[in-house]
């Protein structure tokens, strides 16, 4: 995937660096987590694995922020996905305590995306990668 | 494998008019022209490509998905579709594909001549829109208003696509 800034996603997020450092949530190791998380793919229609993000897990009640958790081929989780509306940072919207639902973060990836369903205006992708850089590669096809 | 659904809109003389209307700007495929439904892997940008076309009456067009990490729509500004305002010609039906995954297609035949207008659902924001000339049509036509300012800066004039026959945006 093509980084596009990997630098200050953990101050965007307020509070979500504390809950950086804490351990991973055996729950949502591995796919397909527990409830209330639902395969994205069954909510709206989207690929079952997109490439570059992997197999998308949401709770409904939590969109469209998220956070989404993302799973490589082998169920394995390999990032916690927030999806934020352009149109949303704005003076009077705030995303608070934002948790990286999928435990210890390795490193940050911020990137604009047009759209898709579930998610249909221009919105930045904040990828928290729970996997070094070189694993990015388990999700890129 | 590829599914393609297909519609058939405005059929009264298109036959005729077809056999009737050949122009070397039109686009020089068969009876089916393909627009291809493109983004790049992070999806900060989505497209039709080509985003203009001119074809002659009769011909069916047919969008297919071929960007592998998203879902896209081919949907005619007009009313039938979401209560969206007309940019297709007096006559001739809107059509609306649903949502295409990847490898999917979908086709209609455009058979009144003028200028249609659409666009895909989740990426009208974005500017993803598209249009065809079917026949001929005012190169000085289509006014604007009404839709997302990235949807109408995005649009190719009909001016270029009559002189042009395609217009591609990369």
């Amino acid at each position: 995937m093509k980084r596009m800034l990997s630098l200050g996603a953990a101050v965007f997020l307020g509070g979500t660096t504390a809950a950086c450092a804490g351990a991973l949530d055996k729950s949502v190791a591995t796919s397909p987590p527990a409830a209330p998380y639902q395969q994205v793919s069954k909510l709206v229609p989207l690929p079952d694995f997109i490439p570059g993000l992997g197999q998308l897990f949401v709770d409904p009640a939590t969109l469209p922020a998220g956070p989404f958790l993302a799973y490589d081929r082998d169920r394995k989780l390999v990032s916690t996905i927030y999806m934020i509306p352009v149109a949303d940072l704005a003076p009077d919207k705030r995303f608070d305590n934002l948790k990286a639902a999928g435990g210890p973060v390795d490193h940050v990836d911020v990137y604009y995306n047009a759209g898709h369903p579930g998610v249909a205006v221009p919105h930045a992708h904040v990828v928290l990668w729970h996997v070094p850089e070189s694993g990015e590669a388990r999700v890129a096809k | 494998m590829t599914v393609t659904r297909r519609r058939m809109l405005g059929l009264g003389g298109g036959l005729a008019a077809a056999l009737a209307l050949r122009d070397p700007a039109e686009a020089e495929a068969g009876d089916v022209v393909e627009v291809t439904m493109a983004g790049t892997g992070d999806g900060s940008r989505v497209w039709f490509d080509p985003i203009g076309i001119r074809i002659r009456p009769g011909q069916v067009i047919r969008w297919i998905n071929r960007d592998p990490g998203n879902a896209h729509t081919s949907t005619a500004y007009h009313p039938s579709a979401f209560d969206r305002p007309r940019r297709v010609p007096e006559g001739a039906a809107g059509w609306n594909s649903g949502y295409l995954l990847p490898g999917e297609a979908y086709e209609v035949m455009l058979s009144v001549p003028g200028v249609y207008d659409y666009y895909c659902i989740p990426h009208e924001h974005a500017g993803m829109v598209g249009r065809i000339v079917v026949g001929a049509a005012d190169p000085a036509g289509r006014p604007g208003g009404g839709l997302p300012e990235a949807a109408l800066r995005a649009f190719p004039s009909v001016g270029e696509i009559m002189a042009r026959g395609i217009v591609r945006r990369g």
